[in-house]
């Protein structure tokens, strides 16, 4: 993508220097409009139950999940609710999964006194061959066997099963489905090559300095002080920077002053201060020359549960006088450019992950696009709002580009719907590691990763 | 521009050798597909780089040193630096200009500070009620402050458990002018003269007049604390005055004062409050002390406690050096009870008289509570 525009020019600046340095406009924003709406609530009070946001989850999926179950299984299939079922009659059942796990995490065992419990210690996956999916609606539960993948399936997913109640009170299941791709939006793309970077993870503050060089490199190249003219004017065509979290490192949670002493540690000052300070620096360089996105994520200083609000602009105070600079939400959707944004700093994947047998990012991250749902497991095993009149993570139209953030590495896939949808899928990898950020073409979809280095003291690059 | 020094300076020969660092750009095919890579590699590196790339999108110098370099972090490092020094025009010699990236106007952003920074001193009173000694800066509204002060004093007087006294507080603390500060005295002093006697009536008469003066001097302070200073010559303790002088100029002082002014109602409670009292003046003379210890020269000097030795001891504790008034405390933690007795020895006249009533009254008092 850029090479090819670039390759000409390459070795230009091997030479004396020009008279005047061609400079290079950046593309101006075509149409920007930030759909998030839906991810600030804007009076919070945490006065209720969790329960109410797995009923308006179901309430909410379930025309849409009986459309779906129709055209699948039939017009004529039969439509039944738990408390309707008669056993040994074929119909078909919408309701919210629940997966009993043995090892997951329970505060309430963690502290009862009778079990003597050592806190488990966390775990890169909680499943285990013991585990049961239970069926849930409004009213009652029945237990699924059959042709259910049990292992591959989270807490809190909606999904529409097929088969019969047992004489045990069982539900067998011969066939099941998810919502599916929500339906397309119309597609108002650029004709011409448009970019916008994608990176995530920059983990800022971690006191390792390996990271800088390439962070850098990266506001250089974006800001156009880096490469030959070519690459300066593909660089030029860069409308966007959207950092998808962890902009702090996990070192700079300094969780230890919870425990010690207040005097040890009273004149400390937190890790995140001085990370946010350099934050600050880097946004005031981007700023000054690229609009940029800022979502917070799993370390970063807001707040805990689902959606995480914009980092407050008196953080930043170099860099939040420019009106390019956006602190959005997490997640985060928006229309850059006609084509709509929609991606997270790869908490609810990164959840999904530790509760599924599913390995793979990108995987998971299709899985829950297919599932018509951002993030199944909140509130269950991941902090979130108790939301009472709708649920906001709930997909209702495909969006053109879906993106995680902090992913192990890079990948994407171009996914093509039954109804016409084509969606982007891209896992943007943790830059403080892989130091990959991703380019999105806005033109057609396609994305680049784009990697950083310095050299170190060993000599194989 | 560079690449075309280094040119020039290997034609010369000149014999230092220079390194160069590159910076390569171009596609690597990695993991199946296409990546996009930007490299900055040493001089001798470069070929491999290049070859290495399927397509090279740029090559240009990006830093010449005299040493050979074991690592990139020098080089991030001097960019840092200079980056740090012109962030502002960290975009000029760049080549891609941006047009929206106009900073907004100043004007738009202290509005939201003020705001900002009101809320936090709100905080920082909060955090101060457990901290007095810290919070040396008096916040802008004298709001804070009284009501700070209202909190440690909850704390305090919960000791001396009278509610008269905390409604004669917060009486004060509502009575930000001096105007109502001098207006004030004689509804507190009735109050206060439930405590103290009648007699203290008359000298509180006395003293709002040379006191009106000084207050209007005190205008600028907190003058939360000040209606307290004419009820205070009723006490016997002028040493405590005249702290409680000092507390005026420093929301600590006021606290200290109010510490005072319970400590007085329990009065004879030995040694729990002289301890108090003692940590507390302890705490004030560290701060610098300013002149304006207004009402308090007039009242002691009324009050005439001609025993030599005390005189020294009550000027010191007038005058506002910090030195005196840690010796001075001593002092008048041992002299205090002399002093009353003092009153009441050498007063004459209603005063004398007054002096007289008060310890016993004052202790009686006590007892009641």
């Amino acid at each position: 993508m850029f090479s090819e525009r670039a390759a000409p020019t390459a070795q230009g600046l091997l030479g004396p220097p020009s008279a005047e340095p061609p400079t290079f406009p950046r593309v101006p924003v075509l149409g920007y409009s930030d759909c998030s709406g839906l991810f600030r609530p804007g009076e919070r009070s945490f006065g209720r139950q969790y329960a109410h946001v797995y009923a308006v989850r179901l309430a909410g999926m379930r025309p849409l999940l009986q459309r779906r179950a129709r055209s699948r299984w039939g017009n004529d299939v039969v439509l039944r609710k738990l408390s309707e079922l008669q056993v040994g009659e074929k119909c078909c059942v919408v309701g919210t999964l629940f997966k009993v796990m043995q090892l997951q995490p329970s505060i309430l065992q963690e502290i009862s006194e009778e079990h003597n419990l050592v806190p488990q210690p966390p775990l890169p996956k909680y499943i285990q061959p013991s585990d049961e999916l239970i069926l849930e609606d409004e009213l009652q539960r029945i237990k699924l066997e059959g042709a259910i993948n049990v292992q591959r399936l989270v807490t809190g997913t909606i999904l529409a099963v097929y088969g019969s109640e047992q004489d045990d009170g069982r539900f067998l299941v011969e066939d099941h489905c998810f919502a599916d791709l929500p339906p397309p939006l119309p597609w108002n793309g650029p004709s011409s090559d448009r970019f916008v970077l994608l990176a995530s993870g920059l983990g800022l503050g971690s006191g390792s300095g390996e990271a800088l060089l390439s962070t850098q490199l990266l506001v250089d190249v974006v800001t156009g002080q880096l490469g030959a003219e070519g690459e300066q004017s593909c660089a030029a065509h860069i409308s966007r920077l959207i950092l998808a979290g962890n902009l702090l490192s996990q070192n700079t949670q300094s969780r230890d002053t919870i425990n010690k002493a207040k005097y040890l540690t009273k004149k400390t000052q937190a890790a995140s201060v001085e990370a946010v300070k350099m934050l600050d620096e880097i946004l005031l360089q981007l700023c000054t020359s690229v609009p940029v996105d800022v979502m917070p994520g799993e370390f970063d200083p807001t707040n805990y549960t689902l959606p995480q609000q914009p980092l407050h602009r008196c953080m930043l105070p170099l860099a939040s006088p420019y009106p390019t600079l956006h602190l959005v939400t997490n997640p985060y959707q928006a229309d850059l450019d006609g084509v709509r944004f929609l991606g997270t700093s790869g908490q609810n994947v990164s959840d999904i992950f530790k509760y599924s047998s599913m390995d793979d990012y990108l995987d998971i991250l299709e899985w829950t696009l297919l599932a018509g749902h951002i993030s199944p497991t909140a509130p269950d095993t991941l902090g979130c709002y108790p939301f009472y009149k709708l649920d906001p993570f709930i997909l209702t139209e495909c969006p053109h580009v879906y993106f995680c953030g902090n992913a192990p590495r890079f990948q994407s896939k171009l996914l093509q719907g039954a109804e016409g949808q084509r969606v982007l899928l891209v896992t943007v990898p943790d830059f403080s590691s892989t130091q990959t950020a991703c380019l999105v073409n806005l033109r057609d979809l396609t994305c680049q990763p784009i990697t950083f280095s310095g050299f170190g003291a060993e000599d194989e690059e | 521009m560079l690449y075309d020094y280094v040119e020039r300076k290997r034609k010369e020969n000149s014999g230092a050798q220079l390194h160069v660092t590159y910076l390569v750009a171009g596609d690597l095919l990695q993991n199946g597909h296409m990546c996009h890579k930007v490299a900055v590699v040493r001089e001798d590196k470069l070929e491999a780089m290049k070859s290495k790339l399927s397509t090279i999108a740029s090559v240009h110098v990006y830093s010449i040193q005299k040493a050979l370099l074991k690592d990139s972090s020098p080089l991030y490092n001097t960019d840092y630096d200079i980056v740090k020094t012109n962030l502002h025009n960290c975009s000029k010699f760049s080549a891609i200009h941006c047009d929206a990236a106009v900073p907004r106007v100043r004007p738009d952003i202290p509005r939201a500070q003020t705001s900002l920074q009101g809320s936090s001193q709100r905080e920082n009173d909060t955090d101060a009620r457990s901290a007095p000694a810290v919070n040396g800066h008096g916040p802008p509204a004298a709001k804070h402050p009284s009501q700070q002060h209202k909190g440690i004093m909850g704390m305090f007087a919960a000791k001396a458990a009278s509610k008269p006294q905390d409604t004669n507080k917060e009486t004060k603390a509502e009575a930000p002018g001096v105007s109502t500060a001098s207006s004030k005295p004689p509804p507190k002093n009735n109050i206060i003269n439930n405590f103290f006697g009648k007699a203290a009536m008359n000298k509180l008469k006395v003293n709002p007049v040379p006191e009106q003066p000084k207050e209007e001097k005190e205008v600028v302070k907190p003058s939360v604390v000040e209606p307290e200073s004419s009820p205070n010559p009723v006490v016997e303790k002028p040493g405590k005055r005249t702290e409680s002088a000092r507390t005026q100029q420093k929301d600590r002082k006021s606290k200290t004062k109010r510490v005072d002014r319970s400590d007085n109602e329990e009065e004879r409670d030995p040694e729990n409050t002289k301890r108090k009292r003692k940590r507390i003046k302890q705490l004030e003379s560290d701060s610098s002390d300013e002149e304006a210890d207004v009402p308090q020269p007039p009242t002691p000097e009324e009050e005439k406690a001609p025993s030599p030795p005390h005189i020294p001891a009550l000027k010191t504790e007038l005058e506002p050096a910090a030195m005196e008034v840690s010796a001075g405390g001593r002092k008048r933690k041992r002299k205090r009870v002399l002093k009353s007795k003092m009153f009441i020895d050498e007063e004459e006249g209603c005063m004398g008289k007054a002096g007289c009533a008060l310890p016993l009254s004052g202790t009686h008092f006590i007892d009641d509570f």
